[in-house]
């Protein structure tokens, strides 16, 4: 197959309502997009024979050699030629620090998995009604290789309302025009949707502290999306206590708060069941042309069911580098009653951290080497 | 009929208000006795732990190796290579040295803090250890809260000294409770408070204290290794740094801030780095079968996974040379660029040109490097580096295989051992 030829098969796959999970479509897919990007990524195709692995040894997708996200940071990873690249997209950080960077020669099928997730797993009923949405994070033209922000643009012009718009400019979070649209939504008693990442809505909450919670309360079917981590952007809060905090000042369920797991080396993006299924316990959900595996770090082989893994993903969307990626993250399978699979839970950072003896962390020690450390 | 256990909220609080009524109660007895009975005291305390055929270190050896993450070989030879390092009379010699201004003035005096706070940290017993009788030393009896890696070494501390003396065992306590007991509040009422943990913990302590208390601070640190030019014609010396370093990276699995985790090669060519690199892969393949690695947790692995796979992707782009052995990982990379240490036997060698351009990429880390151990340059070279290191706080130089043997005086954190702990009055 073509690589062509594959991505015609995936966008369909992506855009079929509704959609089939196909394991048997998914194995032919990843090994066929497997031999394409080790045919043209030379890169890549040296890392799989330094695993010896290649498309005539590799027979089940699992058996796929995952490129670590860090990689990302030093290589570029491009199934076609450099001059045909029409967006890179790169993570956060400073100018001093290495960012990891994505090639992409078309937006196609990055745009339509993102919005086939979001519309499933986020705007649901409100797909196709054009609600209001506020962004707490920069506008594409602000941060033009941040792939969060591309993401939020594709949704405003996709799906977005009158009256949408983002509220974080030369890094400073608008707190006017947020509360003035939400002032307006809730004259309208019309739900209002806000997307933003973590520290913005963190930042978002100690400047709102000493406000009314009256005043930022939203009409019924809003909700709000936050993703991202902290960054050292601003304190760093858990998981649970930021969703608590959200929905308390926002007066909205805790379930109307969705956290995304994504990653700028991704294609596709993975959100809490909270909206979908409210009375389900809290996982991330994964697409049908995604596959997410929990691996042992010594061998590399799955996890036993339950057990602690390496998350390692599968992304057909990633067509354009390399589809099979490591995650420096550690998560569990969450299972249903009938014990299958629903998906997954990730771990916080320092949950399950243990005491690394006296030697300097890591990432305090790269902090210091790039001149960042608080002292 | 079922088993209850009741724990109420503020136990702990309690177990420490006792104990510290225990300590207030045994103080006078120890201040009674002269500042060279407390010396001489700890000096025998000191020499029971460090003979070469220890009781008290064959205990800890197997009730610390028990119940830590290390493998028993580890921990045995850790405590004898670190223990035997210690020469009890140059800890009296220190004290002396430090201490002299009381010894020769009339009109100064040692003033006993009412009881030292020490809160361990780490997973290493020789520190804790050492917090443990250096108050006494100055007369000031001692409430520790015992490190979470280690429960162990308190105990068999308190036990070693009452052997010596009733007197002494008697003013020292020791508890475990996690940072959120409010006992750990209580703690922080001591007038001096000795801490050894992250930046993070030392921060939070700081802003808890008064400025009347006294605070001395252990922060966490890393250590390096540096091999110089001279190594590329002396085949014998850099075998024998070879397996020193081996052994530094190995003991207590690189966990402890005197563990290299960094070896700097300085103006050798890639031939040599390449043979370096080996036989430091081949040196601890061989520590595997005395002092096997202890099991790494998941997020420990996953850690070493993503290094090892980054590597390997670096490797088969003709960037780096990874070495895996058994339970080490040896990665030599192609740039001096600083990247992750996951620890537990990982460690990077990484090539530099020249001495000025080693300073200016451990400048970066100025007041976290611990110890340095360097061979391989001429004497003229080596003082300059040894002048470039101090300038940005290293507090101690050492060799390969010493990194984690310090001698029992040395400069924690480039501090004295005791004077930080004392407190003078002056008569006019």
């Amino acid at each position: 197959m073509s690589r062509a030829e594959i991505e015609s098969t995936i966008l369909e796959w992506i855009q079929q309502s509704p959609r089939q999970e196909d394991d048997i479509q998914f194995e032919r897919l990843a090994l066929a997009l497997f031999r394409c990007q080790y045919d043209t990524s030379d890169t890549y195709a040296r890392f799989c024979r330094a695993l010896e692995r290649s498309p005539s040894t590799v027979e089940r997708f699992s058996d796929i050699p995952a490129v670590p996200t860090g990689a990302f940071k030093e290589f570029d990873f491009r199934c076609f030629e450099m001059t045909d690249t029409i967006k890179t997209f790169r993570t956060s950080g400073t100018s001093g620090d290495r960012r990891g960077r994505l090639h992409l020669d078309t937006l196609e099928i990055y745009e339509a998995s993102l919005l086939a997730s979001l519309r499933q797993n986020f705007l649901g009923d409100l797909t196709g009604q054009r609600p209001v949405m506020r962004f707490l994070a920069p506008a594409a033209n602000e941060a033009p290789d941040s792939s969060l922000s591309h993401m939020f643009e594709t949704l405003r012009r996709a799906e977005a309302g009158p009256g949408s718009g983002f509220d974080l400019r030369d890094g400073r979070l608008d707190l006017e025009a947020l509360a003035g649209a939400v002032q307006k939504a809730k004259q309208a008693e019309a739900p209002i949707l806000l997307l933003g990442t973590s520290f913005a809505f963190v930042h978002f909450l100690d400047a709102t502290v000493e406000a009314d919670d009256a005043d930022w309360q939203l009409p019924r079917g809003s909700r709000i999306m936050e993703t991202g981590g902290f960054k050292g952007r601003s304190r760093e809060v858990p998981a649970e206590i930021l969703r608590e905090n959200l929905a308390q000042r926002f007066g909205i369920p805790e379930t109307s708060v969705v956290n995304q797991y994504g990653m700028t080396e991704l294609g596709s993006q993975f959100y809490d069941s909270s909206w979908t299924d409210p009375l389900g316990p809290r996982r991330k959900l994964v697409p049908s042309w995604v596959r997410v595996r929990l691996i042992e770090p010594a061998t590399g082989q799955d996890v036993e069911p339950g057990e602690l893994g390496m998350i390692v993903i599968h992304d057909l969307a990633n067509t354009g580098s390399a589809a099979a990626i490591q995650t420096a993250d550690l998560g569990r399978s969450v299972y249903n009653e009938a014990g299958k699979v629903i998906g997954f839970s990730v771990l916080g950072r320092f949950e399950g951290a243990e005491e690394r003896g006296c030697s300097i962390a890591t990432d305090i020690m790269l902090d210091a080497s790039r001149g960042t450390l608080p002292r | 009929m079922s088993d209850i256990k009741i724990q109420w909220p503020d136990e702990m609080a309690e177990q420490l208000r006792v104990a510290k009524g225990r300590i207030n109660l045994a103080g006078p007895a120890l201040r009674a006795m002269t500042l060279e009975e407390r010396l001489r005291t700890i000096r025998l305390v000191l020499e029971d732990w460090t003979a070469a055929d220890s009781a008290w270190r064959r205990e800890l050896a197997t009730t610390f190796g028990s119940d830590s993450p290390f493998e028993t070989g580890t921990v045995r030879e850790g405590l004898d290579a670190a223990l035997r390092a210690w020469n009890p009379e140059a800890l009296v010699s220190c004290a002396m040295r430090e201490l002299a201004p009381v010894l020769d003035s009339p009109s100064l005096s040692l003033s006993p803090f009412a009881w030292t706070a020490v809160l361990a940290g780490g997973g290493i017993p020789m520190p804790t250890l050492l917090s443990g009788l250096l108050p006494l030393i100055l007369g000031s009896p001692v409430l520790m809260r015992e490190a979470s890696g280690d429960r162990a070494t308190a105990s068999l501390l308190k036990r070693s000294l009452d052997a010596r003396s009733p007197e002494m065992s008697a003013a020292f306590e020791h508890l475990f409770f996690t940072k959120e007991d409010v006992a750990f509040t209580e703690m922080l009422d001591a007038p001096c408070v000795v801490a050894t943990g992250s930046d993070e913990t030392i921060r939070s302590i700081s802003t808890r204290l008064q400025p009347h208390q006294r605070f001395v601070a252990y922060g966490h640190q890393f250590s390096v290794g540096i091999l110089g030019p001279r190594l590329a014609a002396e085949h014998d010396a850099l075998r024998r740094g070879i397996t020193g370093f081996a052994l530094d990276i190995a003991r207590w699995d690189q966990t402890g801030c005197l563990s290299p985790v960094i070896l700097y090669l300085v103006g050798l060519d890639p031939a040599t780095n390449l043979t370096i690199a080996g036989l430091l892969a081949e040196a601890l393949e061989e520590l595997h079968v005395s002092m096997p690695r202890g099991p790494l947790s998941v997020r420990v692995g996953a850690s070493h996974a993503n290094e090892i796979a980054e590597a390997r992707m670096r490797q088969a782009n003709e960037r780096a040379s990874l070495f895996e052995g058994t339970d080490s990982v040896v990665v030599l990379e192609m740039s001096s660029e600083p990247r992750p240490a996951p620890l537990h036997r990982f460690i990077r060698l990484l090539p530099v040109a020249d001495i000025d351009t080693l300073g200016e990429s451990l400048a970066a880390f100025a007041g976290q490097l611990s110890t340095v151990a360097s061979i391989g340059f001429p004497e003229t070279e080596s003082q300059r580096l040894r002048a470039i290191l101090a300038n940005i706080g290293v507090s101690r130089f050492s060799q390969p295989g010493r990194l984690q043997t310090p001698p029992i005086d040395w400069p924690h954190d480039g501090m004295p051992l005791l004077s930080p702990l004392a407190r003078f009055t002056q008569s006019d």
